[in-house]
């Protein structure tokens, strides 16, 4: 018996994040035996997703225009731009329906350890959006991670020395958050955040 | 360090590094006060509503218990000791810096009490100290200088290779592994004058060329014992530093 066709469908499972050879395996014998239709349309999407969809020249998400819908409509605020790190946080943000400004995506954060700068984020392409005269304020929406902070730092300093207004989100304790049930870090984090009341 | 089948609490660590590890956990590089550099797995620590998510962050003291033996040990639980504030800035980078050089320099299972307890001081310093009143420079030689000398590959800079005083005047040059050596020097050496040698020996860099000296042969001894590798931290430090 010949596998190496086999072989190769596992071994192009494992592309994909947390999957492991048994995972692999698994999900390639259940597309094989038991749905092969499913995997004939995964297939077709996959093909599909790979010669038609692009990064938006505006927001830098995924998208088959040139720009994407979001980022042409009129009902927009242009003047606001929000950066944040991947498609998922910037759903997040839509879903507060409090925003209506647009957005970046930076696809990543500055990775210091795995040797993530700006050229491999690319960031020559936010200053490039970020120069749009329409643009008023950037806000800095990045995780409140170590690499998120390390991230939103130096995008405030370089997108500032071009005379820019640049936000950050602020952080604390969640809404409807009680003291006594809240983790010490969130807490002492805000203690040394507290503003004026 | 040998390590049998064991179980450890209440042990002071610092991250250094997270990766994911299958589906929902991760593995962690932490250095720990009595068992060194070791390898952690944190199994459902990436789930969504995980409590170690939160809990196993870079540059905070934690109090961690774990069990089994060998390459990867499991965690059993993650505590903070108590809460610093989150590095900021050029210091997360410099964080990010010391994590790499540890990461890099110091094998596992290699217990270093007195080189962990400089660098929570570092990192404390970091996370709290006043800007104006922490000097980066000096922070980073004497942990880089304490580092080399807990890893055994000291420098020696109050006497010369044949262990002979030094002439405040006379100029040397630093080899790695031998020491200081009368003379010129030529091309990439490190060349000083015994005065400076004697200051670095201080760690006394009040003088800007002492504290460039002191940058130098530090690059020079760490790329020395790195062999080679790069350190991703400084490149990228340096990139930021351009931008
Ligand atoms: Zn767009």
């Amino acid at each position: 018996m010949n596998t190496g066709v086999l072989d190769e469908l596992v071994s192009a499972l494992r592309c994909l994040p947390s999957v492991g050879p048994k995972s692999a395996q698994r999900m390639a014998f259940h597309l094989l035996q038991r749905d092969r239709a499913g995997a004939d349309r995964l297939a077709r999407a996959l093909g599909d997703a790979l010669t038609r969809l692009h990064n938006c020249a505006r927001c830098n998400t995924f998208t088959e225009l040139e720009v994407c819908e979001r980022c042409s409509s009129p009902r927009r605020d242009a003047s606001q731009l929000c950066v944040v790190e991947t498609p998922a946080d910037m759903l997040m943000m839509e879903q507060t329906h409090s925003y209506s400004g647009l957005y970046f995506c930076l696809m990543g954060r500055i990775a210091p350890l795995e040797g993530v700068g700006p050229k491999e984020l690319r960031l020559d392409r936010l200053l490039e959006r970020a120069a749009d005269p329409a643009v008023r304020e950037v806000i800095l929406a990045t995780n409140f991670t170590n690499e998120g902070e390390a991230t939103a730092h130096y995008l405030g300093e370089m997108l500032r020395a071009r005379g820019l207004a640049v936000t950050r989100i602020a952080r604390g304790l969640p809404v409807g958050g009680e003291l006594e049930h809240t983790d010490i870090g969130t807490i002492a984090q805000a203690l040394s955040e507290r503003r004026p009341a | 360090m040998t390590t049998g089948k064991q179980r450890v609490d209440g042990q002071p660590a610092f991250l250094l590094q997270a990766h994911p590890y299958r589906e929902t956990s991760l593995v962690v590089d932490v250095f720990s006060r009595d068992f060194g550099r070791i390898g952690l797995v944190a199994r459902g620590a990436k789930r969504p509503r995980s409590q170690l998510r939160g809990v196993l962050v870079e540059f905070q003291p934690l109090d961690l218990g774990w069990f089994g033996a060998g390459e990867l040990r499991t965690l059993a639980r993650a505590e903070w000791q108590r809460a610093w504030p989150m590095l900021s800035g050029p210091r997360l980078l410099l964080g990010y810096y010391l994590n790499e050089l540890l990461q890099r320099l110091m094998v596992r299972d290699d217990a270093h009490p007195a080189l962990f307890d400089l660098y929570a001081e570092a990192v404390q310093k970091l996370a709290l100290a006043p800007a104006e009143t922490v000097r980066h420079e000096a922070l980073l030689r004497g942990f880089e200088k304490a580092l080399l000398r807990e890893l055994g590959y000291g420098l020696t800079l109050d006497h010369d290779a044949n262990g002979d005083a030094l002439d405040p005047q006379a100029r040397y040059v630093y080899k790695p592994e031998l020491g200081l050596l009368e003379g010129e020097g030529s091309g990439d050496d490190v060349s000083m004058t015994g005065a400076q040698a004697l200051a670095l020996h201080e760690d006394d860099y009040a003088d800007a060329q002492v504290a460039r000296l002191a940058k130098t042969l530090m690059r020079v001894l760490i790329a020395h014992y790195l062999q080679g590798q790069e350190l991703r931290t400084r490149r990228v430090f340096i990139e930021l530093q351009d931008l």
